[in-house]
């Protein structure tokens, strides 16, 4: 095993076992200081139609902030050849009459593979959240920005039937980078939030869109008491 | 950053923007590739048999696909045919162009540039063989100038008219939104983005979306080619989504007969989108490949079901 294989490995494995967090989608208006504990959980499309869960952990702070781990993974009939982690934090930032302005960010691992070859992704995710809340429900506006950082390819037989002289490895500078924008609103009652987000994703150059140029996804969290 | 920092002192990293790390290079940046100049674009083309035979000059499919998958065609070169191939501009290895830069316009004189640098001879005479896209792009050229060909061999265009282009590719693209395919079509936009003048990048991620080909269509396999031509597809998608073409209005000039080829594999296409599509004509042959998909031309079984009727047609108009 040669040493960037190990690198790879010990870098990898935790975010694999440990999973990850359902973005930012909260209705702080709801979350009190002692609910430090959410679980999520999520399905709709996002690039494909995934389904994923997370958790939260409340950090004590002067404002609140929130530890997220995710994890995703699109339907399908093989199981974890395509996945996306993500683990980073959630802040909200300032609060005046009812207005929260919140903003997230993400490091990513993500996979893809298909028969031709398996992409193994490293990324960030950033997001800013501005919205009306009250404790009962919430509406709000998202801007964000996903960059593919740095991206490993590596080619099947069946590539290279086709182009034997590919190159595999790790490829720079940044493989991709989407924008996203849209809303999210959700309902608020005994502990849970029901969640809704849609929008629109266009790629870094504001000139072309994913194949899928939305996104719109179905949430909960739930808010446990330490 | 500590992670891509770690990663990019490991390997030596390989910069996605350049031509030959996921892509082959084109004509215009690898010189031993076989090329001919013409319209103030490189092509990469070549041709096989005598050069005074008949040309068959084959049009290949996509848009935005390339002509190896029809190296069999090469076959017609052992009965004294000069069979002509080339990567349409944009695509397969030939020079790349702003999306902005395509017309059918520009379609057309790309292929009578063909026919004019291989034509040796005035009276020598001249056929289109054209599979799927190639093949409306014949039929688009022959409605455009009825006389200028002498024979064409059509293999499964999608539609002459635009709505029966649309309606084909709806059911030859079947994906459940629940199951792998989708996955493998669409999942990869996170990971690779190209902006528009990133050629290799869209490209080999254009490969990658279309690596997976629907079932509806009936192939044997996979098929083989070179490099896709992303821009070109766009273009010619949305030239077809804007102008909603009708590529039949002067074909009834045309009263060459045509051989039209359906494969009675592709579950979206059959005798009877055969029938409709190929009605304008005023002599078409109806010819169906046993045995085979929308490729018959490219996976043993169709080719060889379907060279025989090829060769008797072109034979009876040589």
């Amino acid at each position: 095993m040669t040493l960037s294989k190990k690198i790879f490995l010990l870098l990898i494995l935790p975010a694999l076992f440990i999973n990850a967090a359902h973005s930012q989608t909260i209705n702080w208006a709801s979350l009190g200081k002692e609910q430090r504990h959410i679980a999520h959980a999520h399905a709709g499309f996002d690039y494909a139609f995934v389904y994923g869960v997370g958790y939260s952990r409340q950090l004590l702070s002067p404002i609140p902030i929130l530890a997220t781990i995710d994890f995703s993974t699109p339907v399908g009939n093989k199981v974890l050849d395509d996945f996306k982690t993500k683990i980073g934090g959630v802040a909200d930032l300032c609060e005046f009459n009812n207005f929260h302005l919140s903003a997230s960010v993400y490091g990513i691992y993500r996979r893809y593979e298909n028969p031709m070859a398996v992409l193994q992704n490293f990324g960030s995710e950033f997001k800013g959240v501005f919205g009306f809340y009250q404790s009962k429900w919430f509406v709000a506006a998202e801007f964000g920005f996903d960059k593919a950082i740095v991206t490993h390819f590596e080619h099947s037989d069946a590539f290279k039937e086709n182009y034997p002289e590919v190159k595999n490895g790790w490829y720079q500078p940044a493989t991709g980078g989407n924008f996203s924008y849209g809303v999210q609103t959700g309902l608020s009652f005994d502990g849970v939030d029901a969640l809704f987000r849609i929008g629109k994703v266009v790629t870094q150059d504001f000139k072309s869109s994913p194949t899928i140029p939305f996104y719109a996804e179905f949430g909960t969290n739930i808010k446990i008491n330490r | 950053m500590f992670t891509v920092s770690i990663f990019s002192g490991c390997q030596d990293e390989l910069d996605i923007n350049d031509s030959g790390n996921l892509v082959p290079k084109t004509v215009d940046l690898d010189p031993s590739l076989p090329s001919v100049s013409l319209n103030n674009a490189l092509f990469h083309a070549e041709a096989f048999g005598p050069a005074d035979g008949p040309l068959v000059v084959v049009l290949h499919g996509g848009p935005g696909s390339d002509y190896r998958y029809l190296l069999n065609c090469r076959e017609f070169a052992s009965q004294g045919y000069r069979v002509v191939f080339y990567d349409q501009r944009g695509t397969g290895l030939s020079q790349r162009f702003p999306k902005s830069h395509y017309t059918m316009q520009v379609a057309y004189d790309d292929l009578s540039g063909i026919i004019s640098h291989y034509r040796t001879d005035p009276n020598q005479k001249v056929f289109l063989l054209g599979h799927s896209w190639g093949a409306m792009l014949a039929s688009a050229y022959i409605n455009q100038y009825p006389t200028a060909i002498d024979g064409a061999i059509l293999a499964e265009p999608g539609g002459l008219i635009w709505k029966d282009v649309k309606d084909y590719i709806t059911r030859s693209r079947k994906f459940k939104y629940l199951g792998e395919s989708l996955n493998d079509a669409v999942y990869a936009d996170q990971f690779v983005t190209g902006k528009t003048d990133q050629h290799a990048i869209l490209d080999y991620k254009f490969m990658l979306l279309t690596s997976k080909e629907s079932s509806e269509i009936g192939n044997e396999g996979s098929l083989q080619e070179w490099r896709g031509g992303a821009v070109t597809f766009d273009a010619y998608l949305e030239i077809g989504d804007k102008q909603k073409p009708d590529w039949t209005t002067n074909l009834n000039k045309y009263t060459t007969q045509v051989l039209f080829i359906y494969s009675a594999n592709n579950k979206a296409y059959g005798l009877q989108h055969a029938q409709k599509v190929s009605a304008p004509y005023p002599s078409v042959k109806l010819f169906k490949t046993e045995g085979a998909g929308h490729d018959m031309l490219s996976f043993p079984t169709g080719w060889s079901n379907t060279y025989p009727a090829m060769l008797d047609y072109l034979n009876s108009l040589k």
